[in-house]
């Protein structure tokens, strides 16, 4: 019956919701406080941010040595976390803006609580290259800031440095969007809360938002420009973290498919994180009119597209090594998928390019559970192939006699952990006291009724 | 355009018209000058000067300054400038030359030997210019924090006075045998005065110790000539080397020496195809045999059986049989051919060696030599080497009359057999027996640990010493520091107990005077001798020969050849001594205990090889504990499967196990998940000491032992975990099996294809986008490293590791493959892996090739690793922030990361810090400099003394101490410089050239003494 949506589509928010009820609805969990599975929720994600913590303290005040790297492997679960977190946030920007510039109205229920996913996990993200440092407490160096340590500069060929300036755009630019977008509905809360101090702060944020015709059409004029501006840091960000690997001359890293290759892996990532949180949202928060099997549909039309094309980008990769006809290249994938690490490689593929698969099938979209173990199934796998790039790659580069093994210390498992904990934590908060969809697109994609009430 | 006064002349500025005028002086600076009194603006600039540095003054209090500055400074020390002294290595007995460097009145570096003419005159008569390892590492033993402090009986330290006291009065009143127990002394003077001491009691004998020992070989030059003395040996004479077990290379005797006179053999070149062949008879693969050009792998009881048939085949050669000599046993009728062939077409210029302990292989072998006519030639006892005296059966009669009571004074010097011996218990045993235990040593042993009276003995670079350990060379010891405690020479002590008060300088003086044809010199006066031979640190005499007898007919009368009937179908323990401990006097030395050694690449402890194929078979892999059970001993040791080894053979170092090693068990990194190098209270590695038997009264280094898997896996701590050339089978694209990184040929080819050896690296010089990028007339320094010179042998590691302050990891830390070395040596095996004696080895020192365009330096985010205009690629520590990506982009992964801050804790051994190279903290890249505090300093000399930079002047640690000559450096651009006269040579290869990243190490292609078929073995 999933394609009946071909034939008669069906509206994209049930329940025959009235404007008014979209407020409420919206409104509802931030106006009625903390529930019992919040604090219970929260409370796991602080206590794994604690334990994040913990192991970052322990780790800056120890030294690095306490992750399981070595001499042959010097990135490992630090940068394939970051890597992963940049991949994650993608997502929200693909909903946000690209969608938007397109039209695709189904987005206006995810694109708000997709955005704050974007904007966290960039957080989560930035952590990793200032922690993996040896010497975090000088990561301020990185910045081309005038400094009295005579001519020094930074180096402006390193791909770190393009990082610096890609991670640090992105995360402003999506900032910006996502709290410009946030404007007309924290009016809203302003409006409708009675506690003096909820108003003040509502009132502060929202900067005095009439709603007024003009105040509309100049939004919407910025809106347009904002996603417009973030339209192409999709593609660049996420670009230029595949340089970090893409100019290094380390075999399995020196690729020049790696650009798109990162970028399609990233927007995959992030839907398959965005449906994980969605699923589990419209739940929780009662947003199923608002969250429906046409959005998950959607949604799981694109993971699936992505699962093809990463297994697209995996089939090149292996046919330009063997076409290359250079044996470092041809060794570094023999070795990532029969070597000592095969077996991550094997994950990789399985759910990335195999498991999502399932989502051609209109039963499966409809079991919701089973779309759910699917998302979860490529957030591991998404998180395995960036292990397996950095690591495979150079466990075994060119001289053998420095060929090394890797395995991560609890501390970096502790840190990963940690990260999670932080995403949630985060995550939670933005649920308890921001508004979850976008009221006032919400309203504008409502099916106009004759005669409504 | 052509100028005409015709024309008018215009200008933009009136400046271009007429000179500038004079600047209006500023008032008040010139009316300082002008009258004296001081203006306004200089008042309130002084003002504000002295506030602020009475403000900044009082915010501190003063500190308060303890240095007290030279009242007269010493002559020759500038502070900041290294000075040197020609010593003597006190290591071992061989009695290699060094250069001790010193800053500021410390010794910072043992160096290899240099003569008068500056730094390429490697003029050693012994040693060469080169220094081992362990002999570098002696320095760490100067400044090793548990050394005596000062004598002291069991329980409280005493002066010396009160010490000389009681000794004398016990061994004045001696009822039993008073025994003088040493190591080989090399020193004239302490002989002397040990045969002083002797004279003054009928019970008083002297007995040398070797715990590697060379009883047979010496017992049988006594037995064939008459004369008990070591031959020496001239391996640079050889055209045909066999070696039946001796590792002449690694432990064996006096590897230095060995070893410059090996590689002076083996230097062919398209030109000049001289190379000796060396052929090595073993059970294992000893860093020896790794460089053989035909290896036979055999136990050693299989080895004897070759070695009879041998002298079978050259005595019925030669016509002269002996007598009761059987052949055929070894069942190996095509090898002994082979060796036997060999060896007869270079008669005269062939050299046969054994490193068995057993009388009748040391016969065979002499008689070899002897019938070839290699005495005098190759190796020679009329000017012999003292460098062993040892005699294994005295110490064994000693423990026998120790036991028996018969013994009432001991007094052991420099030997530890308490540790080092098979019968080590009843040694131990006996020793409490005697009344009086007098232990001369620097510090702790096993031994001392049993000693009545302890006498300190000041470390070589403490002390004034003398020795020939070779015919007619005298080297001399002198001190570079002060001594550091309370100790006093072995010579002085005798003297005391003896009751002799003269001056040691005195006697020394006067009996070099009488003993020595110091005249035949050419010097005017002893004095002028003396302190020229003080100042040079060696001289060779021209001393009248050794007088030995002719072969004696009636030699191997007393000689029995036992057959064994049938090869024991049994496991055969081989012992041998380790690159890092020797013996085990190196235990409590960090340096050689991280080292790795050259053919297992295990630091932190030994394992018993076994070979690929017994480890298969009973199921083992590295790092797997077996249990090793010999007649009456057993020992848990992990294993490491060894190519090239024979399938009956269990290989085990010696020199492990020593007592108090768990001192090292803080060493490293302490955190969460960190393993103790050591268990507190237990000790690095095992000691396979008592696994030895004794035959004959002879200390033999192999038995029959049975092992057993125990199930445990200790693991390994190891620098390198795989070790060919030849990648996984898995995982190998297909037509590319074999990684190009060394290249190889065989005499024969290159003989035959001079011509087609062609410097393929030179092609890569034009793949590039600019014309000469960067161009300057600044020197552009590379290096040249011949891989048939190196041996493997590890000196340059430690030379690198002191020289550049590199910490010490610990064993946790090298397991996780976190070691620091800025050099390492990379070997790889080649061949079939069960066919062993198929497998070839390399050795490849590997460290940063400084490329020109280096992966490393275009992706440092903060520029902290920066291209120098003279061709290195540097690494700035202050400006490291520590991403690691340069060591992830770096193909030869010889970039080293600070992963914690590594402790500087013990004051005593900081002294051994060299001052010119910083200590880096935690969280920083590290790497090879060139040793770039030698280039400036070299340049710094040059400068001063008005006058161009020779060439061969700058010498990286590496390259100074490399006992063959491996390596050189110097300036590319010269095209007369070593340096690129060497990268010149057709047979020169750049690793991984294809990437183009353009190192400056070039290495030379390893030239194999194979048959062609052979050679063309691994293509």
């Amino acid at each position: 019956m999933a394609d009946e949506a071909c034939v008669d589509i069906p509206p994209l928010i049930l329940g025959d919701r009235t404007p008014k009820d979209v407020t409420a609805d919206v409104a509802a969990p931030i106006e009625r406080g903390a529930s019992k599975s919040w604090w219970v929720a929260f409370i796991v994600a602080l206590s794994l941010l604690g334990v994040g913590f913990a192991a970052v303290w322990y780790q800056i005040a120890t030294g690095i040595g306490t992750w399981g790297l070595n001499k042959t492997v010097g990135w490992a679960f630090d940068i394939t976390n970051f890597v992963f977190w940049v991949g994650i946030g993608h997502a929200g920007t693909l909903i946000s803006a690209i969608l938007f510039l397109m039209r695709q109205k189904w987005r206006t229920s995810m694109n708000r609580a997709a955005e704050a996913m974007t904007i966290i996990a960039v957080m989560c993200a930035g952590l990793f290259p200032v922690i993996h440092m040896g010497r975090p407490w000088l990561a301020h160096w990185v910045f081309p800031y005038p400094n009295f340590r005579g001519p020094l500069w930074v180096n402006f060929r390193s791909p770190l440095l393009w990082d610096v300036f890609a991670i640090g755009t992105y995360f402003t630019v999506s900032a910006v969007f996502w709290y410009f977008g946030l404007i007309p509905d924290l009016a809203t809360l302003r409006d409708r809360t009675k506690s003096k101090i909820k108003k003040a702060i509502f009132g502060f944020f929202s900067m005095g938002w009439s709603g007024s015709q003009r105040s509309w059409m100049r939004y919407e004029v910025v809106y347009l420009l904002l996603a417009g501006l973030a339209t192409p840091l999709v593609v660049s960000v996420h670009s230029v973290v595949s340089f970090d690997f893409a100019t290094a001359v380390i075999p399995g890293w020196h690729t020049t498919v790696f650009p798109p290759y990162f970028v399609i892996g990233a927007i995959f990532s992030g839907f398959a994180m965005v449906m994980t949180l969605m699923l589990i949202a419209r739940k929780v928060l009662n947003f199923e009119n608002y969250i429906t099997q046409r959005h998950i549909n959607a949604a799981c039309r694109v993971i699936v597209f992505g699962s093809c094309v990463v297994g697209f980008a995996y089939t090149t990769e292996l046919f330009i090594a063997w076409y290359s006809g250079s044996e470092y290249e041809q060794f570094a994938f023999l070795n990532r998928i029969r070597g000592p690490m095969g077996w991550a490689y094997w994950i990789m593929v399985s759910c990335n390019v195999i498991i999502p698969q399932l989502l051609w099938f209109g039963k499966v979209r409809k079991n919701l559970l089973l779309v759910f173990i699917v998302t979860i199934f490529v957030n591991i796998g998404m998180w395995f192939e960036r292990f397996v790039i950095i690591v495979t790659s150079i466990h075994r580069d060119f001289l053998p006699s420095s060929w090394a093994s890797y395995c991560p210390t609890a501390i970096e498992v502790a840190t990963f952990v940690g990260s999670f904990g932080l995403f949630f934590t985060l995550f939670l908060l933005f649920c308890r006291f921001f508004p979850f969809l976008a009221m006032s697109e919400v309203k504008g994609v409502l099916e106009k009724k004759g005669g409504h009430a | 355009m052509t100028s005409s006064s015709n024309k008018p002349k215009y200008w933009m500025s009136p400046a271009e018209l007429a000179p500038p005028l004079p600047a209006p002086k500023e008032v008040g600076e010139e009316a300082v000058r002008e009258t004296g009194a001081w203006g306004r603006r200089t008042f309130l600039k002084a003002t504000g000067f002295s506030a602020m540095g009475a403000f900044l003054a009082a915010c501190s209090p003063g500190p308060v300054k303890k240095a007290i500055p030279y009242l007269v400074p010493p002559e020759e020390i500038v502070p900041g400038k290294a000075y040197f002294y020609a010593s003597t290595c006190g290591s071992c007995t061989a009695g290699c030359g060094l250069m001790a460097k010193n800053r500021d009145g410390r010794p910072i570096k043992l160096e290899g030997f240099r003569g008068g003419n500056g730094p390429i005159d490697r003029a050693h008569p012994i040693s060469g210019g080169g220094l081992c390892a362990a002999g570098q590492a002696g320095l760490l033993g100067l400044y090793d924090s548990k050394r005596f402090p000062a004598p002291k009986n069991r329980n409280n330290t005493l002066t010396w006075n009160a010490l000389d006291a009681e000794v004398k009065a016990k061994l004045d009143a001696a009822q039993g045998a008073v025994v003088v127990l040493t190591s080989t002394i090399t020193s004239p003077s302490t002989q002397a005065r040990i045969d002083a001491f002797l004279e003054k009691g009928a019970n008083r004998r002297h007995i040398q110790y070797d715990a590697m020992s060379s009883s047979a070989l010496l017992d049988a030059h006594e037995l064939a000539f008459g004369s008990r003395v070591l031959p020496r040996f001239a391996f640079d004479k050889a055209q045909v080397i066999v070696s039946f077990d001796a590792d002449f290379l690694g432990t064996w005797i006096s590897p230095v020496e060995f070893s410059d006179g090996y590689a002076k053999g083996r230097n062919p070149s398209a030109k000049d195809l001289h190379m000796s062949w060396h052929a090595q008879v073993e059970s294992g693969m000893s860093l020896t045999g790794s460089k053989a050009d035909r290896r036979l792998v055999a136990t050693h009881v299989q080895a004897f059986e070759i070695l009879k048939d041998l002298a079978f085949e050259i005595s019925k050669r030669s016509g002269k049989a002996i007598v009761g000599l059987d052949s055929g046993k070894s069942k190996r009728p095509d090898d002994v051919k082979l060796l036997a062939d060999r060896l007869w077409e270079a008669k005269g210029k062939s050299l046969l060696v054994s490193g068995s302990n057993r009388l009748e292989a040391q016969m065979l072998v002499a008689r070899i030599n002897d019938l070839l006519g290699n005495y005098g030639k190759t190796l020679d006892i009329s000017s012999p080497s003292f460098q062993r005296k040892g005699r294994d059966q005295d110490v064994g009669a000693l423990v026998a009359d120790m036991n028996a009571g018969r013994v009432s004074a001991v007094i052991i010097q420099g030997v530890n057999p308490v540790f080092d011996r098979p019968d080590a218990q009843a040694f131990a045993d006996g020793l409490n027996k005697v009344d009086c235990v007098i232990c001369v040593d620097g510090s702790p042993t096993e031994t001392t640990a049993k000693a009545h009276y302890i006498c300190p003995q000041p470390h070589f670079l403490e002390s004034w010493d003398d020795a020939v350990s070779v015919h007619g060379v005298l080297s001399l010891t002198q001190p570079a520091i002060r001594p550091l405690f309370d100790t006093r020479h072995f010579r002085d002590s005798l003297a005391a107990w003896t009751g002799d008060t003269t001056d040691d300088r005195a006697f020394r003086k006067k009996l070099f005077k009488d003993s020595l044809p110091w005249k035949k010199t050419g010097a005017k006066s002893f004095t002028a001798f003396w302190d020229q031979t003080q100042h040079d640190g060696a001289v060779a005499l021209d001393m009248p020969s050794v007088a030995h007898s002719p072969w004696q007919k009636n030699a191997f009368d007393k000689l029995v050849f036992q057959t064994a009937s049938e090869f024991p179908n049994a496991l055969e323990v081989s012992i041998h001594g380790d690159t890092g401990m020797w013996d085990g006097r190196f235990g409590h030395n960090a340096w050689l205990q991280e080292l790795p050694d050259p053919i297992t690449k295990m630091s932190w402890g030994n394992a018993a090889s076994l070979s690929p194929g017994t480890a298969q078979q009973l199921n083992l892999s590295d790092g797997d504990e077996i249990e090793v059970m010999a007649q009456d001993f057993k020992v848990k040791l992990p294993v490491r499967i060894q190519p090239g080894q024979h399938a009956d053979a269990v290989v085990i170092p010696m020199g492990y196990g020593r007592a108090g090693t768990d001192r090292f068990s803080k060493v490293g990194p302490q955190w969460l998940e960190g393993d103790l190098t050591v268990k507190s209270g237990d000790v690095i590695g095992v000691n396979v000491a008592p696994m030895n038997p004794i035959v004959d009264g002879r200390v033999q280094n192999h038995a029959i032992v049975t092992i057993k898997k125990t199930g445990a896996k200790p693991g390994l701590a190891l620098a390198q975990t795989y070790g060919s050339l030849d990648l996984p089978e898995k995982t190998a694209p297909p037509g590319h099996e074999h990684r190009d990184i060394v290249k190889e040929t065989t005499l024969v080819a290159l003989g035959k294809h001079a011509s087609d050896h062609k410097g393929g690296h030179h092609s890569s010089r034009d793949l590039d986008l600019w014309d000469n990028d960067h161009a300057n007339d600044k020197p552009h320094w590379g290096m040249a490293i011949d891989l048939t010179k190196c041996t493997g042998c590890s000196a340059c590691v430690l030379a690198c590791q002191v020289e550049n302050n590199i910490p010490v990891v610990g064993r946790d830390e090298v397991e996780r493959r976190r070691e620091m070395h800025w050099l390492r040596i990379d070997r790889y095996f080649s061949g079939p892996i069960h066919e062993p004696e198929e497998i070839d080895t390399v050795h490849q020192p590997m460290m940063c090739q400084q490329c020109d365009n280096a992966p490393c330096e275009t992706v440092c985010p903060v520029l902290a690793t920066v291209h120098s205009e003279e061709g290195l690629n540097q690494q700035v520590y202050n400006r490291c922030i520590g991403t690691r990506y340069c060591a992830n982009n770096c193909p030869y992964k010889v970039r080293r990361f600070n992963w914690f801050d590594y402790s500087h804790e013990d004051r005593l051994q900081n002294m051994a810090l060299n001052p010119d190279v910083v200590t880096r903290s935690r969280g920083v890249m590290e790497k090879c400099s060139f040793c770039v505090q030698r280039i400036q300093s070299a340049k710094a000399d040059a400068k001063r003394e008005g006058r161009p930079l020779a060439d061969g002047e700058i010498e990286p640690a590496c390259m100074q101490t490399c006992p063959t000559t491996a390596i050189v450096f110097g300036n590319t651009k010269d095209h007369k410089s070593q340096v690129a006269e060497a990268m010149a040579d057709p047979l020169e290869f750049l690793v991984l050239e294809e990437l183009n990243v353009k190192p400056t190490v070039a290495y030379r292609t390893i030239v194999r003494n194979h048959d062609e078929e052979e050679g063309g073995r691994h293509g």
